[in-house]
């Protein structure tokens, strides 16, 4: 009885201070930014790249105020933002092809009914 | 210890009850990312793309659904709900978009191999053309070979014809000088002269051609048949050679033989009459060498006058046999 009451406690307490991460949280969300403006992401997804190093700039400036449990959320925030940016871009760069493609094709299409007329149909 | 227990269940039950029953507060910013992902999944574009992440979504919005207390984390969960919904989303545009992609590249595939047929087709017919034209250029360079050659045979046939007349022209003055004395003679000799040349002008005006719906018809005039006669005259088969030539120049066409008569004597005696002259010409081409089955005779009577009959020289030229080169 004793026992559980303990640890209750402790589960309590662990869940309301959170223990102070180390420096490496910031690796990943570091490596993810970079990761997106590889990708382009600020050309294609300018929004989502500024909210990822605005959740990061956050997240540092609470461990500065050991508000741990806050910089957990905000780098996981900051990751996703990057993540949907190097996605955006893909999808971008996609669309662009498909666009490029069909003005072409609509080029190559006129110019073929030039050529030969109602034949081309 | 027991009565306290229960003093404490009776009091956290209802707790419980309450925490689990009661709707949480309408939590605006969880029911917009719950709109997004039905938006999502009920839209008929991106429907089925992107299963993956459609499904991590859902997964980050039902732990964004159950999270209870700490404010901050829930915001926190229902943040990347959202997240994860936009990146579903962009993933199934891209989706999307790759098969648009394919379409398109199967499009300008398409496209150019039709050009392709397009100009085989064209190169083709040009070839063909190219063809038909060598064929007629030299068919045409063969007429005209022909041609050069008939105008050469003429000059030799010409300057023949001019030798032949110049010596009888120059046989015809030694006679005349040697019978300068004897007056009749000459006389004589220019009547007939006046009435070879009237002969002639006849033969001319004989061979009439003119063009009419059915064919070229030839009239022969008034000379091939004494009155009331059904037989050639003498002579009358040689007149016709002319004829027989011109016939021969369209073997493919038929003829058709019409007799007429002037208005004079019995109507039905006149369309006998006409008949038989029809058929005396018809048999006297066929003796030329037209083929017989080119050939029909017809008899037209009198019905069928070209001048007036009032007067002779009207009914002379009613008196005749059109030859006509039918058409079709």
């Amino acid at each position: 009885m004793k026992l559980i009451l303990m640890s209750v406690v402790c589960l309590f307490f662990a869940a309301c201070t959170s223990v102070q991460p180390g420096p490496e949280i910031f690796d990943l969300a570091d490596q993810a930014i970079l990761a997106a403006e590889a990708v382009g992401g600020d050309e294609f997804a300018p929004v989502e790249m500024r909210f990822a190093r605005e959740k990061l700039a956050s997240a540092r400036l609470g461990m500065e105020k050991e508000k741990y449990e806050v910089v957990v959320y905000l780098v996981e925030e900051s990751e996703i933002n990057s993540e949907l940016a190097i996605e955006k871009s893909r999808t971008a760069k996609t669309r662009r092809l498909v666009n490029e493609l069909r003005k072409s094709n609509e080029e190559l299409d006129a110019s073929l009914r030039a050529t030969f007329g109602d034949e081309f149909k | 210890m027991n009565r306290c227990l229960l003093k404490i269940s009776l009091v956290l039950i209802p707790v419980l009850l309450v925490a689990c029953t009661a709707t949480p507060k309408k939590d605006l910013a969880l029911e917009r990312v719950r709109d997004e992902l039905t938006s999502l999944k009920s839209n008929p574009e991106l429907a089925g793309y992107a299963p993956l992440a459609v499904g991590e979504a859902e997964r980050a919005l039902r732990n964004a659904e159950l999270a209870t207390g700490d404010e901050l984390y829930r915001a926190y969960l229902v943040y990347m709900a959202d997240r994860r919904i936009q990146i579903a989303r962009t993933m199934a545009e891209r989706e999307q978009n790759e098969q648009a992609l394919d379409a398109l590249k199967q499009q300008h595939s398409a496209m150019l191999i039709k050009a392709s047929q397009l100009e085989a087709d064209q190169a083709r017919g040009e070839a063909e053309r190219a063809r038909l034209l060598v064929a007629t250029t030299s068919e045409e360079a063969q007429r005209a070979r022909e041609e050069r050659e008939a105008a050469l045979a003429n000059e030799a046939e010409s300057a023949r014809a001019a030798q032949l007349s110049a010596e009888e022209a120059d046989q015809a003055r030694r006679l005349a000088e040697s019978r300068a004395s004897e007056a009749d003679y000459a006389r004589r000799e220019a009547e007939i002269a006046s009435q070879q040349i009237d002969s002639l002008t006849r033969q001319l005006e004989n061979l009439q051609l003119r063009q009419t719906e059915s064919g070229v018809v030839v009239t022969l005039g008034d000379v091939l048949f004494a009155s009331g006669e059904t037989q050639l005259v003498d002579g009358g088969l040689s007149s016709l050679e002319e004829v027989v030539d011109l016939l021969q120049t369209e073997p493919n066409k038929k003829i058709r033989v019409e007799g007429h008569t002037d208005s004079l004597g019995d109507a039905e005696t006149n369309l006998q009459l006409s008949e038989q002259r029809a058929q005396a010409v018809r048999e006297a081409l066929i003796s030329l060498g037209v083929a017989a089955d080119r050939v029909t005779a017809l008899g037209m009577g009198e019905d069928f006058p070209i001048a007036s009959n009032e007067d002779e020289a009207g009914r002379a030229r009613n008196r005749r046999v059109d030859v006509i080169l039918l058409d079709n």
